[in-house]
């Protein structure tokens, strides 16, 4: 958990009746979306935990109504961070329901696409949202934990850093028309090709995203070596996880959903089409983002994680051999299922190593600057469709109803973050338990931060 | 608000009529010379052609508390600069779509072609248009040009603490 | 203005998209950063909302607002930054228009409500509303600036990272933030040619040329219904502009001024034109539709019934 040192010192306490209090953290930080924390204290013991998600926009609703394909530019509103994904996830729901088959040099640039993304999120999401944490050490004034002091400290990596998003930034603008809200992917194929002079620079960029992704490995995996008794004592929680693999292999674009048990069983593996029969959603009262678990163990014994640690874990391989050797290293450290909530960190870096490795084989495949981009006919028609996708922080599922001429009719999204609202919760309940009963952040070995405030 | 006849009681309907110069607007000239009778519910805006009209002023005009709105011109085939009526025809029908799906009543938006000598039909169209009109009620976006600001009784439905 | 600028980055009902575009100035970020004294800016710096109510009133020289009033907690939020700020601007088409999700306008509350917690194929029970330690649902989506003044607009979704970075400089050097008086159409480099249109397409079709102008290809786009500023990103995509940027200049209503546009240059049957137009508010008010006087009729209706 990334504020978990300001719960003490920066939370709000009020006192209530005489034994109780609440310490209320508002709003949660350094990350995208929109919440509170409420810690219940009764006789310094705590009695409850609430992670209330404070906005929603109801995205599913208002698509009623909408042109089928005009959902690919409305539902990457859902996230400025990862739209691609969203984009992905639409168009393949539309595809989906007027059975359009789109070429196969379009699914690879839709790959090459997600790619990009997975690329800049992950690099953001390492060195901007979570970094700053590690190598401030948990005990520095947390307004200044956060990337300008990174940028003012250790300017070397923050430069790294911010080319490594650079990268996968404008491949994803290359790609896809813009970085921020992409265009191209369409009912049929691409709106336009990759050309060739655009693939020569591309792939000279990626050696040097190679370059900066080794650096940025060798650095997690110091910061995982630092502070390995947080890792493995600190939100350890055993939940269900799910991911999408293509014949065992880890995949982001394309697959079934899988789903792994708290002991590491594959309890289930379905097409997207039959996402219903694993995902199950609880409305929680104090929380306006549902809890997703799997369906066949209820709730709440069946919540589950998705995203880094979740696809590591439910797969049996990545994809390229450098990122195959990181994950034999993890597995040897951490097993399988590894449940340490901040190991989600390393196996994001993992993600990051076979991302890049993927996107520079891509980009040596004759196929991704083909010219066939595109079919030329493409027929609305009444169907259901479902589009499945994974985002950076989890599995993302778009399903639409059309009717006739293409207009949606019905609509049900299940967004990556979501699956895990309810794990954070649980963690949540730990982690306070861990920091305000057991002061446990008195007993664990720390190193010495890296970079002072 | 369609089902309280009590409501509307003694409503009078504004008609915001945008007419074009050559045929309607001399059409109406005809009817008063002719001594035709017809509702006095009729605000006429006389343009050149229909064509001038930007469909801007239509909402604008439904916003500022018209419960209708006449757009008229010539028939098809007659208008004075070739085409402007056919240009107002497709601007009209997406215009009424538009406010339909927006919740609004697509009578509100009314076309028609009345030329230079067609006073009486005039008078026809605006005594069935009141008749429709009263019918559907008061606009409900009447006072809202007034109210440009929202405040937090308009969002929750009373003042927040 | 001697010394940096002290600004805040405050994010009502968002999706951060605003912020990722100032985070996309990538090294330029190093020149912009150092001239601001950042007060609060939740998305990467863990300040709580203490440390805003904190600040005395008119104590920031800017307020960067990203997103649109959906609860109690955004209408609180807007309000306290337009105290603190000398200020405010709106951070993209969201806080300038509604953006997006204004669109549910179109839908009662409860309808919203309803679908998502009541009615979703993978929701079990289905019979709760959350209502427990959260910030009531505004019966509609308002325009910001129905709520308080507004002193600067970043218009686009999100708006370019120049655009912000131009911004910043401006706030910085203290003068003025100026918006482009023309259309989409200017920035774009495509061959127009006389507009005559007997057919028109829906996105998905055909395959666009990219040299020729993408209305006289028969495609919807709204470039010449839209504010100019982004370089016309989504044409030189190939693909047609959305009209993220809102209106332009002059024009208060983007649809009404869109549906002159197309009813004008149309050549064929008016029930012709209106199979390519079956969803004129999501096509027409993408981005805008809080900004249109029929945003508020669903909600306003409700009341009467």
């Amino acid at each position: 958990m990334k504020s978990r040192t300001s719960t003490i010192k920066g939370g709000k306490e009020s006192a209530d009746a005489k034994k109780e209090t609440e310490i209320k953290i508002e709003p949660i930080t350094r990350l995208e979306g929109h919440g509170e924390i409420r810690i219940k204290l009764n006789k310094g013991k705590i009695s409850d935990v609430q992670f209330n998600v404070t906005s929603a926009r109801f995205f599913e609703k208002f698509l009623e109504g909408r042109l089928a394909e005009d959902a690919r530019i409305i539902t990457p509103r859902i996230c400025g961070i990862c739209p691609e994904p969203h984009h992905l996830a639409s168009v393949k729901a539309v595809e989906d329901a007027w059975v359009v088959n789109p070429p196969l040099a379009a699914r690879k640039l839709r790959e090459l696409l997600l790619l990009g993304k997975q690329i800049s999120s992950h690099a953001l999401h390492l060195y901007v949202l979570a970094a700053p944490d590690f190598l401030l050490g948990p005990f520095a004034p947390p307004e200044a934990r956060n990337i300008v002091t990174i940028v003012n400290k250790i300017p070397d990596a923050a430069k790294k850093a911010i080319e490594l998003m650079k990268h996968g930034q404008e491949l994803c603008a290359t790609v896809g028309g813009k970085a921020i809200h992409p265009v191209t992917a369409i009912p049929g194929g691409m709106t336009k090709p990759l050309k060739e002079e655009q693939r020569d620079e591309w792939l000279k960029r990626m050696d040097r995203a190679m370059e900066l992704t080794e650096f940025t490995y060798q650095l997690l995996l110091k910061i995982m070596q630092d502070y390995w008794d947080v890792i493995t004592k600190v939100g350890v929680i055993e939940t269900y996880y799910t991911g999408l693999t293509n014949n065992g292999e880890h995949n982001f674009y394309d697959g079934s959903i899988r789903v792994m048990s708290p002991s590491g069983r594959i309890e289930a593996e379905v097409p997207a089409q039959r996402y219903t029969e694993v995902v199950a959603e609880k409305v929680v009262p104090h929380c306006y983002a549902t809890h997703i678990f799997y369906r066949k163990a209820g709730y709440p014994d069946g919540i589950w994680r998705g995203g880094p640690l979740a696809r590591i874990n439910v797969v049996e391989k990545m994809v390229t051999p450098r990122a195959n050797e990181a994950l034999k290293e993890f597995r040897a450290k951490v097993g399988r299922p590894c449940h340490a909530t901040f190991a989600y960190h390393w196996a994001r870096s993992i993600e990051l190593l076979d991302a890049v490795g993927k996107a520079k084989k891509l980009l040596e495949d004759p196929d991704i600057v083909s010219q066939d981009y595109k079919l030329e006919k493409v027929e609305p028609r009444e169907g259901c469709g479902v589009g499945v996708v994974e985002a950076p922080r989890g599995l993302l599922v778009h399903n639409y109803w059309t009717d006739k001429v293409g207009i949606i009719t019905k609509a049900n999204l299940i967004v990556a973050t979501n699956h895990n609202i309810g794990a954070i919760e649980k963690s949540l309940n730990i982690i306070a338990r861990q920091v305000i009963e057991d002061k446990i952040h008195e007993k664990l070995k720390l190193p010495k931060p890296m970079i002072s405030a | 608000m369609k089902d309280s006849k009590e409501k509307n009681a003694g409503f009078e309907p504004y008609v915001l009529g945008l007419v074009c110069n050559w045929c309607t607007y001399a059409g109406a000239d005809m009817a008063g010379t002719s001594r035709i009778q017809y509702p006095p519910n009729l605000r006429l805006v006389r343009v050149m052609c229909t064509s001038r009209l930007d469909p801007t002023f239509v909402i604008r005009g439904l916003e500022l508390g018209a419960d209708g709105v006449l757009v008229s011109g010539c028939h098809p085939g007659d208008c004075h600069y070739v085409n402007g009526n056919y240009k107002t025809e497709r601007r009209m029908y997406l215009l009424r779509e538009l406010i339909q799906q927006a919740g609004l009543e697509p009578e509100r938006i009314r076309l028609e072609w009345i030329s230079a000598s067609e006073g009486s039909k005039l008078a026809e169209v605006m005594k069935d248009y009141v008749n429709v009109l009263k019918k559907i009620g008061p606009n409900p976006l009447r006072n809202s040009r007034e109210k440009h600001h929202v405040d937090e009784k308009d969002l929750f439905g009373k003042e927040l603490k | 203005m001697a010394g940096k600028a002290k600004a805040a980055f405050v994010q009502l009902s968002s999706c951060w998209g605003c912020h990722q575009s100032l985070l996309d100035l990538h090294e330029k970020l190093l020149d912009v950063i150092p001239l601001l004294d950042i007060k609060y800016w939740v998305a990467a710096v863990d300040f709580k909302v203490d440390d805003l109510k904190k600040l005395p009133n008119g104590g920031l020289d800017a307020g960067f607002v990203e997103g649109l009033c959906r609860t109690e907690e955004d209408v609180h939020l807007l309000k306290l930054t337009r105290e603190k700020a000398r200020a405010l601007i709106a951070f993209g088409s969201c806080s300038s228009f509604g953006g997006v999700p204004s669109i549910a306008n179109l839908f009662l509350k409860n309808e919203l409500l309803e679908r998502k917690y009541l009615k979703a194929e993978t929701v079990v029970d289905k019979n709760t509303v959350p209502s427990e330690n959260l910030p009531q649902i505004t019966n509609f989506v308002p325009r910001n600036d129905q709520m308080v003044k507004v002193d600067v607009y970043l218009l686009g979704c999100p708006p370019t990272s120049q655009e912000i970075a131009n911004a910043v400089l401006a706030l910085f050097s203290g003068k003025p933030i100026e918006h482009s008086i023309k259309t989409i159409c200017d920035e774009c480099e495509r061959k127009k040619e006389e507009k005559n249109v007997k057919e028109f397409r829906r996105d998905f079709e055909g395959k666009p040329d990219p040299e020729k102008c993408l209305i006289n290809q028969g495609y919807l786009c709204m470039g010449a219904g839209t504010r100019a500023g982004c370089g016309a990103q989504c044409p030189n995509a190939n693909h047609p502009c959305k009209g993220c940027s809102g209106p332009p200049e002059g024009v208060a209503d983007q649809a009404a001024k869109l549906i002159g546009t197309f009813g004008g240059i149309a050549d064929m049957e008016p029930k012709k034109l209106l199979e390519v137009f079956r969803d004129p508010a999501g096509q027409l008010y993408s981005f805008t539709y809080a900004s249109s006087p029929l945003s508020k009729l669903r909600s306003a209706n409700k009341d009467e019934k």
